[in-house]
């Protein structure tokens, strides 16, 4: 009989992990939450104000975006499950447990990896694509609407539960660079929001070049089927942020598998 | 069986492991020993793959731990009671390890039997006490039903119940013919549970061997009563032996044995009226023995690494 540890029985080891902690359980409830949520609570307030909405608004609505504003609350939820899957191993002292178990490191990251990608893509999805047509159905006869068999539409709302995993992913990294819950979170809330502020001190014209390259414009530009003229193109904006989350997770791994546990 | 080669471990300044050589063979319980902070923890952490030495390595028979292909099923460890998440249950906990390496379910619910925590599996691992922790750890460690066990002091926060329970467990284990390794900084505790005692100080080497080995060895001292204390004491210290008046009428005698001490009586016409010779205690050969370890540190003890 074969009892070799494999990349499988690690996963299906992080996935047992995964799901028997309060905190993925409370976090994925406030993540659904706060997109579903204020999804309907905004698409409701824009469908009451539409009529006296200034003309200009109206000419470049995006119902897609707009439908999905609950997304710019509910990524910190997704923040706070991506680096307590792996600090909260360190805050415990669990990770000499894990590792004992599991003694090649990058075997036990890919497996982590393997089970955050998987369980956030699926509930992301499906959250995105419920609070798009939940929101398409309040706006349905007084605002304008989008279909899915709209191929740009599809791509944005397909684009914003990728933009919500690749963020679990980045703050999963932080996770493993930082080895403490707190100091993961509070550098993933201010790499998101902080550093954008950081930008009104310098002159407009410098702004201009940056302000694409932060990670909430990157996911603003996926999901939206317009392009906003100082943004990446979705798929560029993808791109970006998957490169953050790559150097991230290889700067985390190779300093995981060098340290001391 | 458990190898350690020329392991030294550096944290900056602190030689933490400095050049320890031993083995630990099957079938015995062996204990590793020395005062807080002298290496033990960390060359454990090392023999566990969790730390990286410095120089040297440490080997399960003959495979460095981070080449095991079954890690669980042929060493099975407890380090910190409390290396768990707080908000996973204790069953659910031991689910997770016995998936890593592909051990049936059901094994989890026979260990969790074992050590007499099943009435609190479905608990919540934060609230338990030390003990059940403890229980909890020897539980994970019994997952694979491994060859080798480490524990890092085991008895911390067991009452006396539970430390009968777990020295008759490290027996049984032993008597399996498994290799049992247990660390502890309590003398006497090692020399009730161990066979075998492997003593370091300062992350350095002091000495191996049983504990009827290192007593034997270490320098006892005889009681003698005799009809002229005052003469022999003479005769004594002209063989460069030490004396101690004890009491009004008893000598303790160091450095001589009670042979040399009978000899030097009888040839001075000395009346024996008592001879015994005192075996140190395992506790005064350690005192001894790690006393003179600190010498070697040149007193920085506030820089050794807090275990």
């Amino acid at each position: 009989m074969n009892n070799e540890v494999t990349l499988m029985s690690v996963a299906k080891s992080e996935w047992i992990k995964f799901r028997t902690v309060r905190s993925t359980v409370v976090g994925m409830f406030i993540f659904v939450f706060l997109t579903l949520g204020l999804g309907v609570l905004i698409t409701w307030l824009i469908r009451s104000h539409y009529a006296t909405m200034p003309i200009g608004q109206k000419l470049t609505f995006d119902p897609v975006s707009s439908s999905l504003g609950g997304i710019v609350f509910a990524e910190f939820a997704v923040g706070v499950i991506g680096a307590l899957f792996i600090s909260s191993e360190y805050t415990s002292g669990a990770i000499r447990t894990t590792l004992a178990a599991v003694p090649n490191r990058v075997r036990l990251i890919l497996a982590k990896l393997f089970v955050l990608v998987v369980s956030m893509i699926v509930i992301s999805e499906i959250v995105v694509i419920a609070t798009f047509l939940i929101g398409m159905k309040i706006f349905s006869g007084v605002v304008p609407t989008d279909s899915l068999s709209d191929g740009a539409v599809l791509r944005a709302v397909l684009l914003s539960g990728v933009y919500l995993t690749l963020l679990a992913l980045f703050s999963f990294a932080l996770g493993i660079i930082l080895r403490q819950s707190i100091a993961s979170i509070s550098v993933f809330v201010s790499l998101l929001l902080i550093v954008p502020l950081l930008g009104f001190f310098f002159p407009q014209s410098w702004q201009n070049h940056f302000q694409k390259f932060e990670p909430i414009n990157l996911g603003g530009s996926m999901m939206s089927v317009t392009s906003k003229p100082l943004n990446f193109a979705p798929w560029s904006a993808f791109a970006v942020l998957l490169i953050y989350v790559a150097f991230l997770l290889v700067l985390g791994t190779t300093m995981f598998t060098r340290r001391d546990a | 069986m458990l190898k350690v080669d020329h392991l030294s471990k550096r944290y900056g300044d602190t030689l933490a492991v400095d050049g320890l050589d031993f083995d630990v063979n099957p079938g015995v319980v062996t204990g590793f020993l020395g005062p807080n902070g002298s290496g033990k923890s960390t060359t454990m952490r090392i023999i566990l793959g969790l730390d990286h030495p410095t120089k040297g390595r440490a080997t399960i028979n003959g495979v460095a731990y981070h080449d095991l292909k079954e890690p669980l099923r042929e060493v099975g460890a407890l380090l910190d009671a409390k290396a768990v998440h707080p908000g996973r249950t204790a069953r659910n906990h031991l689910r997770a390890l016995a998936a890593s390496n592909k051990i049936k379910r059901s094994r989890v619910d026979d260990v969790l039997e074992f050590v007499g925590i099943s009435s609190v599996a479905n608990k919540k691992v934060g609230g338990f006490s030390l003990g059940m922790s403890q229980r909890l750890g020897i539980a994970g460690a019994l997952l694979g039903d491994p060859g080798v066990l480490l524990f890092d002091e085991p008895v911390n926060g067991l009452d006396p119940e539970g430390i009968r329970w777990i020295r008759d467990f490290f027996r049984s284990l032993a008597n399996e013919g498994r290799t049992v390794f247990v660390s502890s900084h309590l003398m006497s505790e090692m020399a009730v549970s161990a066979d075998q005692i492997i003593v370091i100080g300062r992350g350095k080497f002091i000495t191996q061997g049983s504990v009827d080995d290192l007593t034997a060895n270490a320098n006892g001292t005889v009681l003698v009563r005799t009809s002229d204390n005052k003469k022999l004491t003479s005769i004594i210290e002209s063989l460069n032996g030490t004396v101690h008046q004890e009491h009004d009428q008893e000598l303790t005698v160091g450095l001589l044995t009670s042979d040399e001490i009978g000899q030097a009586a009888f040839g001075a016409g000395i009346t024996v009226l008592e001879l015994t010779p005192q075996r140190a205690s395992l506790e005064d050969v350690f005192m001894e023995l790690t006393a003179g370890a600190v010498e070697f540190g040149g007193g920085q003890i506030e820089t050794i690494r807090h275990e």
